[in-house]
């Protein structure tokens, strides 16, 4: 890794720290709590970007996936892969935030609502991917498939949304982004808060892939120096 | 109302998780340095002895 | 001029396709051991659900048609499971990749092969069904053949493609599945819905939503399938 990279990754780093500071600041001391909810509300600022960042994942795994088969490159297999991985963290997180917050409001732990259904299903989707990528081995073979599974596996989330939707629904709708404009139904505060949530977990993403990435990385020079090196003579 | 508890426990589970995860991938990258080390260390004595 | 070689272009196209069902009917009707076991398995997935819900209880009408279509989804994998490996052993893949055939048209002629297998057994299962559950069927054939249809085109389209990927893996017959179901749910829920609908006697045109979502799924993933064959069935 050369210095200028480096640097500029502990910048990203020191960045994400700050950013989840001033969030959790605001989400626990600045944004006034929910009066009909109560405390357990304040799930919400960590729900929403956890959710936001597990769909931006799993498009980077669609965009990438459609690189590696036009362009045949190892490096969008990697992001491809990373990118899968940490979707599936922050939808185990959604899955998780979900009935911790449903449990108090609703009364119960899980109800087959829309948007939790659709997104345990989109969790079991790319959870299958990786247990593709993790059982084959490597080589072109593993690349190839994953990018096919991650082509339609994304292609398949409208379809999932709209039959889980008219399958049934009880989600609050949509506050944030609802028809009379950005965050209508939502206190300024709270808005701010939220925005600020979604801007640290959208860095972390990127510290998190950078990690990742080179961990792949190292693992390819691992290999390729003992190929070179130590099974030739 | 009072459900703290809950707030509390959905931040053990999302701070859990994503530190649980950088520490893999931070021990995940030292074992792989160690084996990087090893090997030039390897290739090394190899090219010395020839 | 023009159209004279798109003609036989075409022409040569569908010989292809044809070729590769003709060997997959021929195979099947030798050995008789995939049929047989779809419709066997069937029957026992069926079974075993009316021995775990009490039917004393549940209407029969609700529960139905999701039973059906547990019965179909699960005997279908098996289908697509054997359709991929089958050509594995003895490396008749390979000879299938060498020989100077379009990848689609190796897709579309498994594709066919698959979709009417699982054709045939449906229409033999839905009898059964019929008496055991105690619906009768005959007054909603037309519409219910519609949906069965759709639904079963959408399970092939899919499941053809992901089977051509899993035949090369080590742990196959257990990936197929894995991959296979979370990515046919919309499906499931639109024929299972659909179904119980039809059952309950509403015309088709009242559930435009679910046949133009099922629809549109097998058209999508046929384009995709076709766009994408070649990376899957690459040496």
């Amino acid at each position: 890794m050369s210095e200028e990279a480096k640097q500029s990754s502990s910048i990203l780093i020191w960045l994400t720290a700050l950013a989840f500071l001033i969030g959790m600041a605001a989400i626990f001391i600045y944004v006034p709590t929910e009066q009909m909810e109560g405390a357990v509300q304040r799930i919400m600022y960590f729900h929403i970007p956890a959710a936001w960042l597990a769909f931006f994942s799993f498009f980077i795994v669609f965009i990438c996936s459609i690189l590696f088969l036009w362009k045949k490159e190892r490096e969008w297999d990697i992001y491809a892969l990373a990118s899968a991985e940490i979707g599936v963290i922050f939808c185990s997180l959604v899955l998780i935030t979900g009935p911790i917050w449903a449990r108090p409001i609703w009364g119960a732990w899980w109800v087959w609502d829309a948007r939790l259904t659709s997104t345990l299903i989109l969790w079991l989707i790319y959870v299958s991917y990786l247990m593709l990528r993790y059982q084959t081995e490597a080589g072109s073979m593993r690349a190839r498939f994953a990018a096919v599974l991650g082509i339609i596996g994304f292609l398949d989330i409208p379809f999932i949304h709209f039959s889980v939707l008219w399958w049934r629904t009880f989600h609050p709708p949509p506050k944030m982004i609802s028809p009379e404009g950005l965050g209508a139904g939502m206190d300024t505060s709270m808005v701010a808060t939220l925005m600020l949530s979604l801007g640290a977990f959208t860095l972390l993403y990127f510290v998190l892939m950078g990690q990742r990435i080179k961990v792949e990385k190292m693992k390819d020079e691992v290999e390729q120096l003992k190929k070179d090196h130590l099974y030739s003579n | 109302m009072d459900n703290l508890e809950y707030l509390f426990a959905a931040n053990v589970f999302v701070w859990g998780g994503i530190f649980y995860y950088l520490f893999r991938i931070k021990k995940y990258q030292q074992s792989l340095q160690n084996d990087l080390n090893l090997i030039k260390e390897a290739i090394k004595k190899g090219s010395q002895s020839e | 001029m023009h159209t004279g070689a798109l003609v036989i272009a075409m022409n040569r196209y569908l010989n292809q396709v044809r070729a590769i069902v003709w060997k997959d009917f021929i195979t099947e009707l030798k050995t008789r051991e995939l049929f047989s076991s779809m419709f066997i398995f069937a029957l026992l997935v069926i079974i075993i659900f009316i021995f775990s819900i009490n039917l004393s209880i549940v209407k029969a009408s609700e529960i139905g048609p999701g039973v059906m279509w547990v019965a179909f989804l699960f005997a279908g994998t098996i289908g697509l499971n054997r359709s991929f490996i089958l050509e594995k052993e003895n490396d008749c893949l390979q000879g299938l990749l060498l020989a100077p055939v379009d990848r689609t048209a190796l897709y579309f002629g498994k594709l066919i092969s698959n979709f009417s297998f699982l054709l045939i057994m449906e229409f033999l299962i839905l009898p059964i069904f019929m008496i055991f559950f105690n619906i009768d069927l005959i007054p909603h054939l037309l519409p219910l053949i519609y949906v069965i249809f759709a639904g079963t085109l959408g399970f092939c389209t899919i499941g053809t493609l992901l089977s051509s990927l899993s035949a090369n893996l080590k742990t196959r017959d257990i990936m197929l599945p894995i991959l296979l179901y979370p990515l046919i749910i919309p499906i499931i829920i639109g024929s299972v819905r659909m179904t119980s609908q039809v059952i309950a006697g509403e015309p088709l045109s009242s559930m435009t939503n679910w046949l133009s979502l099922v629809l549109c799924f097998d058209v999508i993933y046929i384009a995709v399938s076709i766009m994408i064959i070649d990376f899957v069935l690459e040496e």
